[in-house]
């Protein structure tokens, strides 16, 4: 919104590693059983920071964790891991009357209109009601901030008295708007503000929002999966993936010069609207996102990553090099049904393992099912290698003979977020890695 | 070349709720040609969703379509209609309101199919997906086996009695032939499932949203539709597997040759996909035209208003131009005989108090707009003045959802007098 770079004085809000994790299995008689909690890492690891008069943009996929990290970070959640300083102060030491004052300061905007006002008080008492809370001047003062604060998100005041459901979802927003700028904040989260809402009155809600930071010097951090939105107000994006900020910089290098490939798939997904949309060169990204429960090593996006990196000894054409690795994960998930394997004339398996002399044929139906290309010679060789362990199903095995050859670093090193102003956290980016990027580009 | 395929003609669909008539879809017309995506765009409440369902016929109490013809462009059904119903026959195109009851159900699935935007909520998560695909290859290759009989389809042997009453005791009765799965399996392949074989036993819990996707395609392919109806197909997907799924759908469209109807509120999704588009607001559409005479030569003050809402993902940080106000309401008593879009209209002029017709407008042959500009040039004399709608609308908005309003389903309410509408002076 605010079209100057970010002052680079002390920053409003400093996140160092905050990491969030949900457990599951974790119950009295899940312990009494035996069974070992399994960790959700919703939050894995962010560090950022937000300038004071900033928007600072948080986009990714659902279930990156970017709305845990919004709740984590306004100490709505308790943090597994990590720190934030909010104006120099540790939030999660704060206690007493710091702790109310940090309510006071950091507000939050949720992206659910209909379900985050209750439906039983008055718009005018939902919005009255921080103000009550935090005991602010007299009745009278309060009611009219109230009127004030409805004035100045677009409402009519002789609403004051209507109940949410006689509102439409953009009306909603507005009050819950209002009822997070009653304390006079420094600090938003506006969390997937406009989700809920149709274009026409997303725009009205966004221009609002535009117009609220100008005048009441408000920060922001926006999260959004919304890529156009995050382009509009923000003037720097960090974007997420499975808990991990891969990027983060400057809208307009982002947005122009993404140096991460899931950015770049990710902005590369979004269909414009305009006519020229038919013939736009896209890449998609094929595969779904892994679960939090067991994110990959490495880099978290190598299962997608069209330029995952090859070892350094190895000559392979990049697609191919994707189609192996798409392979070797399956192997190693043990995600293949070998019993179907061949259609009608399915193979015996006895004790495990099927006779000798099929094992050529085995390898040659198995291979048309999980392969959808050919490969040059001396990698379908050492490929029909692997596949033929899993002829006497020795998933180890098969995966141990793709490990040695293939081996990516990727998956070895999970990459860091550089220092300077466009970090990215992608191995590509790494200085050693100079010369891999040559071969790869 | 092209051939019309579906020609509607004046549709209404109406819910009876307790608070009133809701023209969810008011006096609506449409052509689209074979072969043709034509996506219909609007904002939620704007009766797209409802307007798929008229087509289909897949609307419940309290909703019924209350009037207009449906013109569906096939000899076969012609000839099998003409007997018993010449007059819902014209030439090859068949009128689907006038047919009766059965045979419009067993166009389901061989003419019209549909994909719904929540695929978690349309799948029966007690069954595998495959054996819920080859139920609906089943239930048209029985139909294709005997396309003579519109009925009974359910009412063959492995449907009877004995065999329900037998399924309670073996609950592991399949009532699907090996050659149906074999079917759903190819299906579940063609749209891009890897390893069909094992995912074809999978529960719908154990796929990802987009997969889902991918196997209600599926289903709705089993019949080898003329017409596939994709009601907000991606909606509830993230960017990355919405790209996958449009990619999909595009190649099948390519590949089988089969019309696509496809309605979303996504201006980007319609730029992706479709040939042709129509603009709705309010119960009708009211721009219409290939997407070049929408998107760049549009006339109505709503589309632009639309398009103008869009972040741009490309340019510049501009100010958004959003449209002021609220989606309407669609109670008959508060809409009122005039152009529905006047009271958020920045150019409402006098004119705009009548009900304007389709007007003809520049660019292709098949733009058409709902607007007095399209006919005359704005002139601020005869302008609206501020202010004027503001006594003849209720203060807090009383925008009804048709997709919410089952409440009260009393169909039999005889109509509220209308209110006198912003006809006169306030």
């Amino acid at each position: 919104m605010s079209a100057e770079t970010p002052p680079t004085s002390q920053p409003l809000v400093s996140v160092d590693g905050l990491e969030k994790y949900f457990w599951e299995n974790d119950s009295v008689l899940d312990r009494l059983f035996g069974d070992e909690p399994v960790a959700v890492r919703a939050v894995d690891g962010l560090t950022f920071d937000i300038h004071e008069g900033e928007t600072l943009g948080l986009v990714g996929e659902s279930g990156c964790g970017k709305s845990t990290a919004g709740e984590t970070l306004l100490r709505l959640q308790e943090p597994t891991d990590g720190r934030v300083e909010f104006d120099g102060d540790n939030v999660y030491d704060l206690e007493g009357s710091d702790l109310t004052e940090f309510r006071r300061d950091a507000q939050v905007v949720f992206q659910d209109p209909f379900s985050s006002l209750d439906p039983r008080m008055t718009i005018g008492d939902i919005v009255q009601q921080p103000l009550d809370i935090h005991d602010v001047g007299p009745t009278d003062e309060r009611r009219q901030r109230v009127r004030d604060l409805f004035e100045r998100v677009g409402l009519s005041v002789d609403q004051l008295d209507r109940y949410p459901h006689e509102f439409s979802g953009g009306q909603r927003q507005r009050i819950g708007i209002a009822r997070a700028l009653a304390l006079e904040p420094e600090f938003l989260v506006l969390d997937e503000p406009t989700s809920a809402l149709d274009v026409s009155v997303q725009a009205q809600v966004l221009n609002l929002l535009a117009d609220l930071q100008d005048e009441f010097d408000l920060t922001y951090l926006l999260i959004s999966h919304n890529l156009s939105v995050i382009r509009h107000i923000c003037d720097r994006v960090a974007v997420m993936y499975l808990g991990e900020i891969v990027e983060i910089g400057p809208v307009e290098d982002i947005f122009e010069a993404p140096k991460h490939p899931y950015t770049e798939a990710l902005l590369a997904s979004v269909p414009r609207a305009s006519t020229d949309e038919r013939e736009r060169d896209r890449q998609t990204l094929a595969g779904d996102v892994p679960s939090p429960r067991n994110p990959p090593s490495g880099c978290r996006f190598r299962t997608r990553c069209p330029m995952v990196i090859p070892p350094d000894d190895l000559e392979i054409d990049q697609e191919d090099y994707r189609a192996i690795m798409n392979l070797r994960e399956r192997i190693e998930r043990r995600d293949i049904s070998l019993e179907t394997v061949g259609g009608d004339e399915e193979f015996e398996f006895t004790d495990g393992s099927i006779p000798p002399a099929d094992v050529d044929a085995f390898v040659d139906a198995l291979r048309e099912r999980v392969l959808d290309r050919e490969l040059p010679a001396r990698h379908a060789e050492l490929v029909d290698g692997a596949l033929a362990e899993l002829a006497s199903t020795d998933w180890d095995a098969a995966g141990t003979q793709l490990r040695e050859v293939y081996a990516s670093v990727c998956e070895r090193d999970r990459p860091d977020l550089g220092e300077d102003g466009h970090p990215v956290a992608c191995h590509l980016y790494a200085d050693n890695e100079c010369e891999t990027l040559e071969n790869v580009r | 070349m092209t051939e019309e395929l579906l020609r509607i003609n004046g549709l209404s669909t109406r819910f009876f709720t307790e608070q009133g008539q809701v023209n969810a879809v008011d006096n609506f017309d449409l052509r689209i040609d074979r072969g043709d995506v034509f996506g219909i765009v609007g904002e939620s409440g704007s009766g797209k969703s409802v307007t798929a369902r008229s087509i289909v016929d897949l609307i419940e109490s309290p909703g019924e379509i209350t009037d207009g013809e449906i013109w569906y462009n096939e000899p076969d059904l012609a000839d099998a209609v003409r007997e018993d119903r010449p007059e819902a026959v014209d030439g090859t195109f068949v009128d689907l309101r006038r047919i009766s009851p059965e045979r419009r159900r067993s166009l389901r699935g061989t003419s019209f199919s549909m994909i719904f935007q929540d695929p978690e909520s349309s799948f029966n998560p007690s069954l595998t997906v495959g054996e819920q695909i080859a139920e609906a290859v089943e239930v048209q290759r029985r139909a294709s086996a005997n396309p003579r009989s519109t009925r009974a389809r359910t009412r063959s042997e492995e449907y009877s009695l004995g065999s329900f009453v037998l399924s309670s005791f073996l609950p592991s009765k399949r009532y699907v032939t090996e050659a149906s799965r074999e079917r759903a399996i190819e299906l579940l392949e063609l749209v891009g499932i890897p390893d069909p074989v094992e995912r074809a036993d999978e529960h719908p819990h154990e796929y990802s949203g987009g997969m889902l996707q991918r196997a209600m395609i599926a289903q709705a392919l089993a019949g080898e539709p003329d017409v596939l109806v994709a009601d907000e197909p991606t909606t509830a997907l993230d960017v990355t597997i919405q790209a996958q799924v449009l990619d999909l759908l595009d190649e099948l469209q390519s590949e089988t040759g089969m019309t696509i109807l496809l309605i979303t509120h996504n201006l980007g999704v319609i730029a992706r996909m479709c040939d042709r588009v129509g603009v709705m607001y309010a119960g009708e559409i009211v721009e219409r035209g290939t997407l070049e005479d929408v998107f760049d030569d549009h006339v109505h003050p709503y589309t632009e208003g639309l398009l103008g809402s869009i972040p741009d993902i490309e340019g510049e940080a501009g100010r958004l131009q959003p449209i002021d106000g609220n989606v309407p309401s669609l109670l008959d008593h508060e809409m009122g005989d005039r152009c529905h879009f006047a009271d958020r209209c920045p150019n409402a002029m006098e004119d705009c108090l009548e009900h304007p017709p389709e007007y003809d407008a520049e660019g292709s042959n098949d733009h058409a707009v709902r607007c007095v500009l399209a006919a005359q040039e704005y002139d601020e004399r005869r302008a609206i003045p501020d202010g004027y709608f503001d006594e003849t609308r209720p203060a807090g908005d009383k925008h009804v959802d048709p997709e919410d309003a089952d409440e009260g389903p009393t169909v039999d309410e005889p109509q509220r007098p209308l209110e006198e509408p912003g006809g006169e002076s306030p």
